[in-house]
């Protein structure tokens, strides 16, 4: 559903950090189903899901104060703190989880029901994913690993059967071109 | 290791951080390094708005009913920004007669902003400002300029002076009556600063407005810990 006015993430973290509670309310009503969701994809976990988010949350309301508009937007920042709490919570300790073929296949759809609705989120899905389309798909997919599942080289390099040396440059340079293509 | 010289390595170094794939070392390296390179944080939110649209390949999960209600029993034992406001000790320190006297210098320094404000034309909306001062030696440090519905504009004056390594400066707000500061965010010497007045507690006239020093990343507590270093406040134009 388009909305007549887009939601000002930056106004509601500035109004967080003057200590106005229905702000970090108003955050949560708005993004807490989708930053669940990018919790519990790292953690595949629904307890440890939501603990993620409660903390990051909290973290939002203590850090606001710091978050400067001028630097980019507060949605970005609020998805970096939600995602590296998630990691954290992971630890890079968590084996490879190899997953059957119907999960799988429910994953496949969620990715595209969850694309369907991007669009109405007002994020720009469509210039990042023209740009993942031109990287080489073992790149793709590395980058992809990393950013929605939050695996390491490590677990990436084995979950591809690629060295380790090899998974770590060609993130390196997906970043370098992504951010080129983006520019 | 990350050579944080290099601008090649700072770039990489940023985009694998929003990823999350630097090892712990890197990742505790850069983030101690964002503390106070400015650059680096600039490049890391470049990088989580580049990655941004990445989030909407994760299916959403709906939270259970209860999420909310945990997470605000959680704020209430963790009183940040301007949440809660004790009475403070030094509550009374924009009271302070020997500040007040100090103020009283700023009246020439007034009437000659006031001189070349007449000569603009006269403004739709209700405009206000304020003249900041240095209760040390009454030097004028920065003009604020705003009108009703419109914006703040927190201009330096004079020789920008030094910030001390490891402390910033927090800019500050109180409407006439209010029970405590509201924080408008760090400034940096010699910069301008730019804000909707939305962001302000409200706006009028006799609004106390000043700059304090503070630890990074500025005052722990939601109200000014460190010293004042400029005050004023606002009369209407």
């Amino acid at each position: 559903m388009p909305e007549a006015s887009p939601f000002d993430y930056e106004a509601a973290v500035l109004a967080c950090a003057r200590g106005e509670r229905f702000a970090l309310r108003a955050l949560y009503e708005r993004e807490s189903r989708w930053l669940l969701g990018v919790a519990l994809r790292i953690v595949r976990d629904r307890e440890l899901a939501e603990d993620v988010l409660q903390e990051a949350f909290l973290q939002v309301w203590q850090h606001a104060r710091t978050f400067d508009p001028s630097l980019g937007s507060a949605r970005g920042w609020i998805y970096t703190i939600v995602r590296h709490r998630a990691l954290r919570e992971v630890g890079g300790a968590k084996a490879v989880q190899t997953l059957d073929p119907q999960e799988l296949a429910a994953m496949a759809d969620a990715q595209q029901h969850a694309g369907g609705e991007a669009d109405d989120r007002g994020l720009d899905t469509e210039s990042l994913e023209r740009c993942l389309q031109r990287l080489e798909e073992v790149r793709r997919a590395c980058v992809l690993h990393a950013f929605v599942d939050g695996y390491t080289h490590e677990q990436i390099a084995a979950r591809m059967n690629t060295p380790i040396g090899t998974v770590k440059s060609w993130i390196r340079r997906s970043l370098a071109s992504l951010k080129e293509c983006l520019a | 290791m990350i050579d944080f010289s290099k601008p090649e390595e700072r770039e990489a170094a940023a985009g694998e951080y929003v990823l999350g794939t630097l090892d712990a070392e890197d990742r505790r390296a850069v983030a101690e390094a964002l503390a106070s390179d400015r650059d680096l944080r600039a490049a890391v939110f470049a990088w989580q708005d580049r990655l941004l649209a990445l989030s909407a390949r994760a299916a959403p999960a709906t939270p259970s009913p209860t999420l909310w209600r945990r997470i605000e029993a959680a704020l209430g034992n963790s009183a940040p920004a301007a949440a809660a406001r004790p009475p403070a000790p030094r509550a009374s320190w924009w009271q302070s007669l020997r500040l007040w006297q100090g103020l009283a210098g700023a009246a020439l320094a007034m009437s000659l902003f006031l001189a070349v404000q007449v000569l603009t034309p006269p403004p739709a909306a209700e405009r206000y400002v304020t003249l900041l001062q240095s209760p040390a030696d009454q030097s004028t440090g920065w003009v604020v300029e705003m009108s009703r519905g419109g914006a703040l504009k927190l201009v330096p004056v004079g020789a920008p002076s030094e910030v001390p390594a490891g402390r910033v400066w927090q800019f500050w707000t109180k409407p006439q009556g209010a029970a405590g500061p509201t924080s408008l965010g760090l400034v940096r010497a010699g910069m301008t600063l730019e804000l909707p007045v939305s962001r302000l507690p409200a706006v009028g006239a006799q609004q106390l407005f000043e700059i304090t020093l503070e630890p990074e990343g500025g005052s722990p507590i939601g109200r000014p810990t460190g010293p004042i270093l400029y005050v004023g406040t606002s009369i209407r134009l």
